[in-house]
């Protein structure tokens, strides 16, 4: 029978504590509506890696439709009709422009701001990103106006960088000129913000849920099953889908809370956090994934690890730390490090835009309908210069993009025109933006 | 790029000419990059008005001719200064001066000048370029010499704070537009009357006009071509000079005197006018009105330095390109250690 009655798009699935958000099913289309996932809402993200790329290994040397992809890039071969590949893209703000020393510093914090931070460690003056500016405009779509995830090191004070403060390498998203948003590292944390409300709980409520608990989706079961008599089988199979992905993240955070329960007590890990970089960021990834999916929020940014980094990879065989790696003085023996190491990030990223693209939005999909930065505010840690960036967009940003093309701008051109121009893509259109001399042409569809 | 704690470096050039249109745009790049050889000047900017890629690649020639030698911005950090071209430049057209050292091949029949410029996006977007540059600089130590129509600046203007930035960094601005002998409209301002218009209303700070009827007051003797430039045996802006015209011919120095007043304004190669403001007719002459406010002044030839004048010129156009390290300031040699000697006995006090 048909009603005509939608189901909201808002609807949680209640439970003790717990508020579980769904993604978009066809029932929440109007009796009769068509393309209702033509409607599925563009999200814009930034994924950032520190200290440059092995250039050499990241650049294409043709413009026009993908071909062969670079060394770095390889993992992304499968998808690359998905992405588009930028050349000369420059942050001037990234310079030195008189300040010396710190490009670490300057080029993370000018990074989504487009102006130049203040040298300090004390006195911390930068501008507002352009994830803020959206998330400013139309986060009150959404439970959360933006998300800020990272994997490394959330600390907001001290000298990181020849002078520049902490804040300046640690973080993407700054709210004003002087708060930046930290990144939230611990995937528990990240989990209980998108899907707990732990903080409405007593300590005493918080110990006898968690000795009781086996899943978060055990407090919505009843919500679960009456939703789920009103379904079509189309949207219970997503619904389904959908929840596993939930609990599968849930056996992610016990096993890796078990692992760390054996770690050498003598290494301090945070509670909750992998000690595998690539699983910490599956299960990043993977909450955000739901997020995206269920709309919890349309604006985030994920600093894989912090600018400066010198964390090692021994994961892949590098015991090296990759900042001084990337001082490599033309070694080959270190630049071929560098270039695994940047691969080894790709190769994450690459499994991350597989899953996007494996979730469906009516006729479209997670990633079509999302257009996400991936880059580095250094081009080459070697030579710390900050023209030519190493940058890729992934997805269509709900049919904006036209990938599967290289597109070389204009030297000098700066970056600030593409977010100036992503932004445009979410509705807001600022007059000006960091240091943008105007939008991107010649990268959409029409 | 600077260096702190270095003093204050010599002051930074954005150079900007319509490459190709006239052969003293190219003499006064040589006199630019032989001004930079002997530390008086950096060149941080190089731009043309012209939307030619052979006007951009031939300025490339030039830049990579003193390369790295000469400038620390060609290749400063194996960073290639970008060239940057107007994309919405009056002046297209290619000339003999452009396409003969261009096409010129050596002795193995490669081609004789290198350079990186063969499609739009191997040059620079101009006002991004000229603001980037101005960032980069100390206070009052950057100098603008235009020796093209305004077209290139008159959009720089255009950009967010961009104003702020040059009264903050820059010195004044050195033209070469119209005449001020009483004759008829000069190609640079007839060429874009709108940007000549816009950049004289505009710009911020004070602006030395040269006009051209400095450059027909005082010649570049052609024999020199064939004596000075003859240590190389390519040379780019001697080769230009043959295919500008049929030698030899004594060139106009418009541009050159815009550059050398610019650098040496304590040399006074040249009388000042009195300050006033140049503005534009709607046929592209340039008037002047004195006022004691007046932010622009024009170049006045002494015949008294006339010979001075061209000692400079090609003295300064002919340099050899130095090698040169980067612009580190000289470490004190410090005193030699002493050697180690035995510490002596301290005396005991005295009760």
């Amino acid at each position: 029978m048909i009603t005509g009655k939608a189901l909201p798009r808002r609807t949680f699935l209640r439970g003790l504590g717990t508020a579980i958000a769904l993604p978009v099913l066809d029932a929440m289309a109007p009796a009769f509506a068509s393309q209702l996932p033509g409607k599925a809402p563009v999200r814009m993200g930034f994924v950032y890696v520190p200290n440059g790329m092995d250039i050499r290994n990241w650049n294409l040397d043709y413009e026009g439709k993908l071909g062969k992809l670079s060394r770095i890039m390889q993992p992304l071969e499968p998808f690359k009709d998905d992405i588009t590949v930028f050349g000369n893209l420059t942050h001037n703000n990234g310079r030195a422009l008189l300040d010396g020393a710190g490009d670490h510093g300057r080029c993370c914090g000018s990074y989504l701001t487009g102006v130049q931070p203040k040298k300090s460690f004390t006195d911390i003056h930068c501008g507002i990103s352009c994830d803020q500016i959206v998330a400013n405009a139309i986060g009150n779509q959404t439970r959360f106006p933006s998300l800020e995830l990272g994997m490394e090191d959330a600390r907001q004070a001290g000298d990181c960088d020849s002078g520049y403060s902490c804040a300046y390498t640690n973080n993407l998203a700054w709210r004003s000129e002087t708060q930046p948003l930290p990144p939230t590292l611990d995937p528990r944390v990240l989990f209980e913000r998108l899907f707990g409300a732990d903080a409405g709980l007593n300590p005493e409520q918080k110990a006898r849920r968690n000795k009781f608990r086996r899943s978060i989706l055990d407090f919505v079961s009843d919500d679960t099953r009456k939703l789920e008599s009103n379904l079509g089988p189309t949207d219970k199979r997503k619904l389904e889908e959908y929840l596993s992905s939930i609990r599968e993240i849930e056996r992610q955070l016990e096993r890796a809370e078990k692992d760390n329960a054996q770690i050498n007590p003598g290494m301090e890990k945070p509670y909750g956090v992998p000690a595998d970089f690539a699983e910490h960021f599956k299960l990043m990834t993977d909450m955000l994934t739901v997020a995206m999916q269920a709309d919890l929020s349309r604006v985030f940014t994920f600093l894989v690890t912090r600018e400066g980094t010198s964390r090692s990879y021994r994961e892949i065989g590098i015991a090296d730390g990759h900042h001084p790696l990337t001082h490599h003085q033309n070694k080959p023996e270190l630049m071929e490090k560098v270039s695994q190491i940047n691969t080894y990030h790709v190769k994450q990223f690459a499994g991350w835009v597989e899953k996007l693209k494996s979730i469906k939005e009516g006729n479209s999909s997670l990633l079509d309908n999302s257009m996400i930065v991936y880059g580095a505010g250094l081009t080459d840690g070697n030579r710390h210069n900050h023209e030519d960036l190493p940058t890729l967009i992934a997805g269509r940003g709900g049919n904006y993009f036209k990938p599967g093309r290289r597109i070389v701008v204009r030297k000098e051109t700066p970056m600030s025109n593409l977010f100036l121009t992503m932004m445009d893509r979410m509705g807001v259109h600022a007059e000006h933006f960091g240091d943008a001399t105007g939008r991107l042409n010649g990268i959409n569809l029409s | 790029m600077q260096f702190p704690g270095q003093g204050k470096p010599p002051a930074g050039i954005i150079f900007d000419s319509a490459m190709g249109s006239r052969i003293d745009d190219a003499l006064a790049m040589a006199l630019l990059y032989g001004l930079d050889g002997k530390n008086e000047a950096r060149v941080i900017s190089v731009s043309v008005s012209k939307s030619n890629l052979h006007s951009a690649a031939f300025s490339e020639v030039i830049g990579r001719f003193y390369a790295g030698a000469v400038s620390g911005a060609f290749g400063a950090f194996g960073r290639n200064l970008p060239v940057g071209m107007a994309d919405n430049g009056k002046l297209t057209e290619d000339s003999p001066m452009l396409l003969v050292p261009l096409s010129k091949k050596n002795a193995e029949g490669q081609p004789a000048y290198q350079h990186g410029i063969h499609t739009l996006v191997d040059t620079a977007e101009v006002p991004a370029l000229l603001r980037n540059a101005f960032t980069s600089q100390v206070d009052q130590n950057c100098m603008v010499i235009v020796t093209g129509p305004a077209t290139n600046l008159a959009q720089v203007l255009d950009l967010p704070g961009v104003k702020d930035w040059i009264t903050r960094k820059v010195r004044y601005l050195a033209i070469v537009a119209g005449n001020f002998a009483g004759g008829g409209p000069e190609l640079n301002v007839k060429s874009d009357i709108a940007a000549a218009k816009k950049l004289f209303a505009e710009w911020p700070t004070q602006i030395i006009v040269t006009g051209s009827e400095v450059g027909q007051a005082i010649r570049f003797p052609a024999e020199n071509i064939e004596v000075d430039f003859a240590f190389a045996k390519d040379h780019p802006v001697a080769d230009a000079y043959r295919a500008y015209q049929q030698m030899p011919y004594d060139a106009e120095t418009t541009a050159m005197a815009a550059v050398l007043s610019a650098i040496r304004p304590n040399e006074k190669y040249f009388k000042m006018s009195e300050s006033g403001t140049v503005t534009i007719t709607p046929e592209g002459k340039t008037n002047f009105s004195a006022s004691a406010g007046g932010k622009h002044q024009y170049l006045i030839v002494d015949p008294a330095k006339k010979e001075q004048v061209v000692k400079a010129y090609r003295e300064l156009a002919s340099a050899k390109p130095v090698v040169r390290a980067p612009r580190f300031r000289q470490q004190k040699k410090e005193e030699p250690a002493k050697p180690v000697t035995e510490a002596k006995p301290v005396a005991e006090p005295k009760p």
